[in-house]
């Protein structure tokens, strides 16, 4: 039986990019651990604010919930939970309803928005009139655009000063990349623990940036916590490979991932200023805020044939 | 869990789980295991009439 690095007990877990075994209450500390770094190292979170968090039911936003609930009530911050469905048969239903679950249990107060009542139409239905339109767009641009519209929109609804996400280490490494194969600069030069306050936007924050997706997993196996684990129907595209190329590289060269990471974080200074700033204007059709004439989301809906007409219903549930 | 297999495999000698996963295709970075109801590392030893649970928890989307 192989033994925790730290206290002897019985190992769950070889951090192979630390060169420790851990059991799984060494485990648990160290995820708990890392968050609160990030938190503290980046000033993501100040005492007070009211905090918003994404969550779709998956491992990660609802772990990253139940951090974050812990950490707001020792810092006397306020939390609120957003879900947004997308219309997706088969899947969003079901991790919709863990959300709510897991939100109950913490007393989270818990805002469902839908691209159906928001947009008048499903990601099911812009992905069935994209292919036959023949926009070029597949589901994962019109599922991350609008997603993201409405994120934003919902915790400036609710008056949050952050909006959390639960972006993992693999996730950030696999935009990392991304965005180099798409020669994105602006994206790219974008990435880091936390967007900074631009008028209209609330400023984003990732405070499991620095955790790595299978120790998320972990971590809620071991807490039994209760997740969503479906795969999404349209999960595939350059999205996977990348994915799949990276966790192959990591067996094979730990560490890989993370100094993927720190690479990109040292180089980000040295970029200051080759993206030249541009001022916030309001999307003439919808008044989001956006750096050219109209918002990505109505420009995608427009080519869809709809109109943005947004209209978010954002009432807590009866018990709140 | 939704799409569960089971399989039965032989094990010779001195294998570890991380060889099991290997045999099956598995990045270990996609997986947690459980060896007889315990989450494990994939470098403990599996032996024979081991109960292995091969957890797909990086599934993307």
């Amino acid at each position: 039986m192989l033994r925790c690095s730290l206290c002897g007990r019985q190992a769950a877990y070889n951090r192979r990019y630390a060169g420790v075994l851990l059991c799984d209450r060494c485990l648990v500390k160290s995820v708990e651990r890392k968050f609160r770094r990030s938190v503290a190292e980046h000033s993501l979170i100040s005492p007070s604010e009211k905090i918003a968090v994404a969550v779709s039911g998956g491992k990660d936003s609802v772990s990253c919930m139940h951090m974050l609930a812990d950490y707001c009530g020792k810092k006397n911050c306020e939390l609120v939970a957003i879900t947004v469905d997308e219309g997706v048969k088969g899947y969003r239903g079901e991790s919709v309803r863990i959300a709510r679950e897991n939100t109950e249990l913490l007393g989270v107060p818990h805002f469902v928005v839908s691209f159906k009542q928001a947009f008048g139409v499903t990601l099911d239905e812009m992905v069935r009139i994209a292919e036959k339109k023949k926009t070029g767009f597949g589901p994962c641009t019109y599922c991350g655009v609008m997603r993201r519209s409405l994120l934003n929109q919902a915790a400036r609804e609710l008056g949050a000063q952050k909006l959390a996400t639960a972006h993992n280490l693999d996730d950030e490494v696999q935009t990392i990349m991304l965005n180099y194969i798409r020669a994105d600069f602006s994206r790219l030069y974008r990435l880091g623990p936390a967007y900074p306050a631009r008028e209209g936007f609330v400023p984003r924050i990732k405070p499991l940036r620095e955790v790595p997706e299978k120790e998320m997993a972990l971590y809620a196996l071991l807490k039994k916590i209760n997740v969503h684990l479906g795969v999404c129907p349209y999960a595939g595209g350059i999205h996977s490979e990348i994915r799949d190329f990276i966790n192959r590289l990591e067996e094979n060269h730990t560490n890989s991932k993370f100094m993927m990471l720190r690479m990109f974080d040292r180089m980000k200074p040295q970029l200051l200023g080759a993206v030249p700033e541009f001022d916030m204007k309001k999307c003439e059709r919808c008044g989001e805020p956006t750096s050219s004439e109209s918002c990505k989301a109505c420009e995608l809906l427009e080519g869809l044939g709809f109109a943005k007409s947004v209209d978010l219903k954002l009432i807590p549930p009866a018990h709140f | 869990m939704a799409g569960q297999r089971t399989r039965k495999l032989k094990v010779i000698g001195k294998t570890k789980v991380a060889d099991v996963l290997k045999k099956l295709g598995l990045a270990r970075e996609t997986v947690a295991v459980k060896l007889n109801g315990k989450i494990a590392p994939e470098e403990e030893t599996v032996k024979d009439k081991d109960k292995l649970e091969v957890l797909l928890v990086v599934t993307g989307g």
